[in-house]
């Protein structure tokens, strides 16, 4: 018995850590978003809230809590108090399999447990897609209940955007898969220390870094961002899916975006780029203090793909709807596919490398 | 030629050149936004802004009441009363005097009409009010910014050019007409 109350605490405990920094990116990454975004467009971005406007998100936060939650005429009612949930919890559960650390197994009183993982299971890889492709069922569900015909454009789109562009960042893992022979995220992490030349964007026989651009183009698309805003294009359609939301509920469908953009980021840091670990091995700390510079070294990775993000945003514009499904299914699924099979050949022919 | 562009294509040279760009509005930072109400630009000196009834240094108005501006103005901004000084039969005032703001477009051309500078345009913009009718303005509110807008005044004149001053028979002694 208390055995299992420990372990119900000790995970609860990680959990609740993991969501605190969630969460804290998400309301930094607004500001922050803004910020980059306005810097290279020659403006200023906020600059009333606080000093520099750092408080920004605090105000938007408040705000948000404080509106009119209006649930429009003829809508679904319990279909439209769903989808932000159903749009949300698999946004942030996908971070359960995350490894934001070195590989360690904790034993306290008997109890093991790994403090840098929520849970490594042994199918890492297929839990955070499938959790993904739950979160279009809540943009679809959120379009269609709402009674509006833009939010409804704008599901329908999101749906056959998910759709084409989930085939891709599926197929765009096969490769990595392929070297790791593992989908736990743990095991390809580990499967990639030592230097950046270990990593699977770089590394012998064959590099990832062609499926390692699949995967970012489809990341992008996946989480409905500048140039494949197409669900939530506001000069055409509002706000897409979200356009009768307001309040609390808005804030939901806005802190999803912002959490699956930082778990697409950390996909992409575990996968090819080493996870925690350090481009030269002289860089990483010794020992028992390896974790903070690991941990560093993470964080360091996701805000990178995260300022590429806002990079992008500011530089593209958006795409038209047949040149997104030509894009999706003509040029980066032959291309992914052509990866597999060269890195099946490459991995058949030196099996030692992977 | 065509290898040089299908490697472009590959490698996404177009976007990178757009990347490439905004990188280095990044890095060379320079803002052109003002922060309107913290920091304020300065207008140039023929700014046409918020219209004013101007006085003379001895506290008393320009204005002559001729209707000249009321004539002058081609959206109907201006409505003047005219009316005699009491103990000068020739001499007249605006008696009363409204602007509606809300219709000026702020041409200037009364300021031109008027033939004795009594109205000018001050520097003023931050005009936004809440209830529409405060925008209809009476000669003591338009007074009251011309004294608050200009507060060097220009000096009364006793004399003005003779060939003018000669029809102004309200004064005691009449200027001879030069010919």
């Amino acid at each position: 018995m208390n055995e299992v109350v420990m372990r119900l605490g000790l995970t609860l405990s990680q959990i609740g850590a993991v969501m605190l920094v969630v969460l804290l990116t998400v309301a930094l990454l607004t500001l922050l978003e803004r910020k980059v975004l306005s810097w290279m467009q020659d403006r200023m971005g906020p600059m009333e809230v606080g000093p520099y406007g750092i408080l920004q998100p605090v105000a938007d936060g408040l705000k948000l809590f404080f509106k009119e939650d209006i649930v429009p005429a003829g809508a679904n009612k319990f279909m439209f108090s769903m989808a932000p949930l159903l749009v949300l919890v698999p946004a942030l559960i996908g971070f359960a399999v995350i490894p934001f650390g070195p590989t360690w197994t904790v034993d306290l009183n008997g109890i093991e447990f790994k403090p840098f993982v929520i849970s490594d299971i042994n199918i890492g890889v297929l839990y955070i897609l499938a959790f993904a492709s739950i979160g279009a069922y809540g943009i679809i569900l959120g379009g269609w209940s709402s009674n509006s015909k833009y939010s409804l454009l704008g599901g329908l789109r999101s749906a056959a955007q998910l759709i084409s562009y989930e085939l891709n960042v599926g197929l765009s893992i096969v490769g990595v898969l392929l070297l790791s022979g593992s989908l736990s995220l743990v095991k390809i992490t580990e499967a990639q220390n030592g230097g950046f030349w270990n990593w699977y964007a770089f590394a012998p026989p064959f590099p990832q870094f062609i499926a390692f651009v699949v995967f970012l183009i489809a990341a992008v698309a996946e989480t409905n961002r500048v140039p494949f805003d197409l669900p939530e294009a506001e000069s055409e359609l509002v706000a897409g899916f979200f356009t009768e939301y307001s309040g609390m509920r808005f804030a939901f469908f806005f802190l999803a975006e912002y959490a699956n953009m930082i778990l697409v980021s950390c996909m992409a840091t575990v996968l090819f780029f080493g996870g925690w670990d350090a481009p030269l091995p002289f860089l990483q700390a010794p020992g028992d203090l390896v974790w903070i510079t690991g941990m560093m070294w993470f964080a360091a990775k996701v805000y990178f793909f995260l300022f590429f993000f806002f990079w992008i945003r500011a530089t593209l514009p958006r795409l038209r709807y047949d040149q997104l499904m030509r894009f999706g299914w003509k040029v980066l699924l032959p291309i992914a596919l052509g990866n597999i099979v060269i890195t099946s050949i490459f991995a058949y022919i030196f099996p030692g490398q992977g | 030629m065509k290898f040089k562009k299908w490697f472009r294509t590959l490698i996404f040279y177009e976007i990178l050149i757009g990347m490439k760009e905004t990188l280095k509005h990044l890095l060379k930072y320079r803002p052109i936004t003002l922060e309107y109400p913290h920091v304020k630009k300065t207008l140039p000196p023929n700014y046409r802004g918020m219209l004013a009834l101007l006085k003379y240094d001895d506290e008393t108005e320009k204005c002559v009441g001729c209707d000249l501006c009321e004539a002058a103005c081609p959206s109907r901004v201006i409505r003047v009363v005219s009316a005699e000084v009491p103990d000068e039969p020739t001499k007249r005032y605006a008696k009363e005097y409204y602007m509606d703001m809300t219709r000026c477009l702020f041409c200037g051309l009364c300021v031109q009409a008027c033939p004795v500078d009594a109205l000018g345009m001050t520097q003023e913009f931050e005009w936004a009010v809440y209830n529409k009718r405060s925008l209809q303005l009476n000669k003591q509110q338009l007074l009251a910014i011309g004294d608050r807008a200009f507060p060097v005044k220009e000096k009364r004149l006793e004399f003005q050019h003779p060939n003018v001053a000669y029809f102004n028979v309200s004064f005691k002694d009449i200027p001879k007409k030069e010919f």
